[in-house]
């Protein structure tokens, strides 16, 4: 039996007539000081899929289990880390990991209270914000007190959810590598949400497909079998980086194929006959509004530079 | 080294203006400390002096269309009036705390003050003399310009008016004719009716004629002559200057205090020699009797305090003490009710029918329900051991707290309770979900999760509910006061109203200035509130 196991766990959302199945049949089991990187396109459901481990979310059917035991509710076992943060705004970084350190370990003096945060802290390297407010800190800055504040917590599982989806490309790596080193120096269960490929296998020992949405599922998992540490600029030239990183990309992409060609299959539309005005007579005028958001998208719009 | 500290002042000045609200004032400290001064005077010329000259000019066409409109209680007044009705109330206000300071003077420094008060009658008594004398002058020159202009006027109109005459008695004389030609039997009721018109119309022709030159001496006589309303104005100056010297005067030696004792205390002594020396029974009664009396009413002259008039800022303090009463009552059933409101729907379901129909309900009906329902609390509201308590306070005491006070408070309370109470239950409903979340994941208890994580996130919409309700609770307020005659500004308004002096309306205008003006500070305050407990650093106001 593994440490953590997700067994046949199925959760819909919506009234009884019209319900939306998010998960269906997920299994994954998941080993002591084991980090597992759940891969998937946004809306496949994983965010539901990580409130479900932290208990936030119950299952409608199935269970979750954690050495053996239920999770009926989230508990400080499993230190979840929100992808927006989650920040108390009207505390600074201190406090919003007092708060948690404080609930965890009720009975904390102030002055080994204010150590064990104070370690924290450091750990993430934000020491110098200690007494800034989430509103004076940058994104990074922000993420990495939600990080210390998770662990401050000694959480035996850290359940990341897309920790780093909001970051720029500069500070995400930072934070990965930070990541890296913590578990790596202080052995502990990882599951981590991401939507970037690379990241996941620069990071997990395991990647677990999420198929598409609704009833989205786990599929087969790729066992990621580099060294550690992993160096990220060497890795772009070692083959197995390389094989697995487009296997998996390939994976994804027959999946985005496959609900594509299902979503045909089952609905077919006609389309109407039809011409588009000639709007070459109005006068000319600057583009303005719909027009303007058009030509602007048209004219290469938002694309990520780094994939 | 200096640089920095110069710098950190700035920012510290800087930090301040935009809590309080003042970022106007930024470029002006900016350019003080030398900061871009190109760019800050350009926009002390955008955001200052372009408002500055809005503002003179709107001062400008009240000064200009004011005196057009012609009211019952005379023309509309113009700034200046109203500056001078604010000086006279100030002035009053003074002369007020002097009656009292004479009142309660004791020993020689009474003596003192009363040889200087009297010096000063005497001085003022010759400068009123003088300018009684200059007044006569010039009311005696008004009276021979008004002789002389109006004279040829006059005498016009008295030759219209015997023109009037004469035509008016051949008019009749012709009408008599025609009659008796009727009686004679050889005239026309024709031409009768005829004669009767032409008259008429040589009367009316007559009377618009004499009324042209009425009007011009009418035009003349209201027409006013500037020395003399100047000298007027000094004399009335002097002459209150004076009366209210002699009140002084009064106040420092019969009236006052310590020589009402001390002549009750004689009075006293001699009683009780006649007690002493009684020899009847009958005689010892009465003279204990007035011992007895005399004691008791020592004791009252002792604690005796002056009687002052409202003055304007008396009315302004009490006017406050009332907002706050019914604010901080109307914050006290507000921010719990809206707390539970905002956590269970089911409570903000039972309370929604409450607050949509009592929220639209005009302050006059809350004010006449509330005066009703107070006035049955205190049946004898002068013995009621609760006005007795206040009564006998060192400051609240010199407020006069009566029910007046307490139900235009319960009124502000009434209307000043919803904003805070929807903003109240809004903050707490729309907390943000990962918050909870994070409450979820540790775990926190219902009252750890209320005090850390509910309250702290729905502040900022609180203390904007508070705002509005002492913005809504000032307005009632004087409007409250105003219909109850609860001492206050809004009562200071309604007196002024009533009284029609020739400075009541002035007297309004002013009070219409110190109403805002406060009104605005109390909104700064609590925009200040609001900017500490908000944590995203927004601007919270105009």
């Amino acid at each position: 039996m593994s440490y953590l196991e997700i067994d046949n766990a199925s959760l819909g959302f919506g009234p009884h007539d019209n319900r939306t199945e998010v998960l269906k049949d997920v299994n994954l089991s998941v080993e002591e000081n084991e980090f597992v990187a759940v891969v998937g396109f946004s809306g496949a459901g994983k965010s539901t899929l990580i409130s479900l481990l932290a208990g936030l979310l119950q299952p409608d059917k199935g269970e979750i289990r954690l050495g053996g035991k239920v999770i009926k509710e989230p508990s400080p076992r499993l230190g979840i880390m929100f992808q927006n943060y989650s920040l108390l705004p009207w505390l600074t970084v201190f406090e919003n990991v007092a708060l948690a350190v404080s609930q965890v370990y009720p009975k904390y003096s102030k002055a080994q209270l204010k150590e064990h945060v104070e370690k924290y802290v450091a750990m993430v390297k934000l020491t110098p914000a200690l007494g800034k407010k989430p509103s004076e800190l940058s994104g990074g800055m922000r993420q990495r007190a939600s990080l210390a504040r998770t662990l401050a917590m000694k959480p035996e599982i850290l359940l990341l959810d897309e920790p780093l989806s909001a970051l720029d490309a500069l500070t995400r790596a930072e934070i990965q590598d930070e990541i890296i080193n913590i578990w790596e120096s202080d052995k502990r269960t990882i599951v981590m949400i991401t939507n970037d490929v690379d990241e996941a296998v620069l990071m997990a020992d395991r990647i677990v497909p999420l198929t598409v949405g609704p009833e989205a599922t786990l599929d087969t998992p790729f066992p990621v079998n580099l060294e550690r540490p992993r160096n990220r600029t060497t890795l772009n030239t070692n083959p197995e980086f390389r094989r697995l990183r487009n296997d998996i990309s390939k994976y994804m992409v027959t999946l985005n194929e496959e609900t594509k060609a299902l979503s045909k299959n089952q609905v077919v539309v006609d389309l109407p006959e039809m011409m588009p005005l000639d709007f070459t007579n109005l006068p000319a005028g600057p583009a303005r509004g719909r027009r303007r958001k058009k030509v602007s998208s048209d004219k290469g719009g938002k694309k990520s530079f780094f994939k | 080294m200096a640089e920095k500290s110069s710098d950190e002042i700035k920012y510290r000045i800087l930090k301040f203006l935009d809590v309080t609200g003042f970022t106007v004032f930024d470029p002006m400290v900016r350019l003080a400390f030398g900061e871009d001064p190109k760019k800050q005077v350009e926009s002390i010329l955008k955001f200052m002096i372009i408002p500055i000259i809005f503002v003179l000019a709107c001062i400008a066409l009240w000064w200009k269309v004011a005196p057009n409109h012609k009211t019952k209680s005379g023309e509309v007044p113009t700034p200046d009036i109203v500056w001078q009705s604010a000086v006279i109330n100030d002035t009053f206000s003074d002369r007020e705390k002097t009656k009292e300071s004479d009142f309660l003077l004791v020993g020689e420094e009474r003596l003192e003050t009363l040889a200087a008060v009297e010096a000063m009658i005497e001085s003022n008594n010759a400068i009123l003399t003088e300018l009684q004398e200059t007044l006569a002058g010039h009311v005696a020159d008004y009276e021979a310009q008004l002789k002389e202009r109006l004279e040829p006027l006059q005498a016009e109109l008295d030759v219209i008016k015997e023109e009037n005459k004469v035509i008016a008695s051949e008019m009749k004389a012709k009408v008599e004719a025609e009659a008796a030609r009727i009686e004679a039997g050889n005239g026309s009721s024709d031409a009768l009716l005829a004669a009767i018109r032409e008259q008429g119309a040589k009367k009316d022709e007559g009377r618009a004629l004499e009324s042209v030159v009425k009007d011009q001496i009418e035009v003349i006589r209201s027409e006013k002559y500037k020395p003399m309303e100047a000298a007027r104005l000094d004399v009335n100056a002097v002459a209150d200057e004076v009366q209210f010297l002699k009140k002084r005067v009064d106040f420092l030696s019969s009236a006052n205090r310590s020589m009402k004792v001390a002549q009750a205390e004689e009075k006293l002594a001699a009683s009780a020699e006649n007690l002493a020396a009684a020899t009847t029974a009958k005689k010892a009664i009465s003279e204990a009797k007035k011992v007895v009396r005399g004691e008791d009413s020592i004791a009252r002259l002792e604690a005796q305090q002056y009687a002052s008039a409202m003055t304007v800022y008396t009315q302004i303090k009490r006017s406050l003490f009332t907002v706050f009463v019914g604010f901080i009552t109307a914050a006290v059933i507000a921010i719990p009710v809206g707390v539970l409101c905002g956590l269970s729907r089911i409570a903000m379901a039972c309370l929604t029918p409450i607050i949509s129909i009592f929220k639209p309900v005009s302050p006059v009906v809350w004010l006449l329900i509330f005066q009703i329902v107070v006035g049955a609390f205190f049946p004898d509201p002068d013995s009621h051991p609760f006005f007795l308590f206040f009564g006998s306070l060192p400051i609240l005491g010199k407020l006069g707290i009566n029910p007046a006070l307490v139900f235009s408070a319960c009124t502000v309370a009434m209307c000043a309770v919803w904003p805070a109470l929807v903003n109240t239950a809004l903050g707490v409903a729309s907390i943000d979900k990962d918050h909870i979340n994070v409450a979820r994941v540790l775990r926190l208890g219902f009252w750890d999760r209320l005090i850390k994580i509910i309250i702290p996130s729905a502040l900022p919409l609180v203390f904007a509910g508070l705002r509005i309700s002492l913005g809504v609770g000032w307005m009632v307020l004087i409007a409250a006061e105003a219909l109850s005659s609860s001492d206050g500004l809004g009562k200071f308004v309604w007196d002024e109203y009533q009284n029609g002096s020739s400075f009541s309306f002035a007297n309004i205008l002013y009070a219409c200035f110190v109403v805002g003006i406060i009104g605005f500070l109390l909104d700064r305050m609590m925009i200040i509130l609001q900017r500490f407990v908000s944590f995203d650093g927004s601007n919270t106001s105009l």
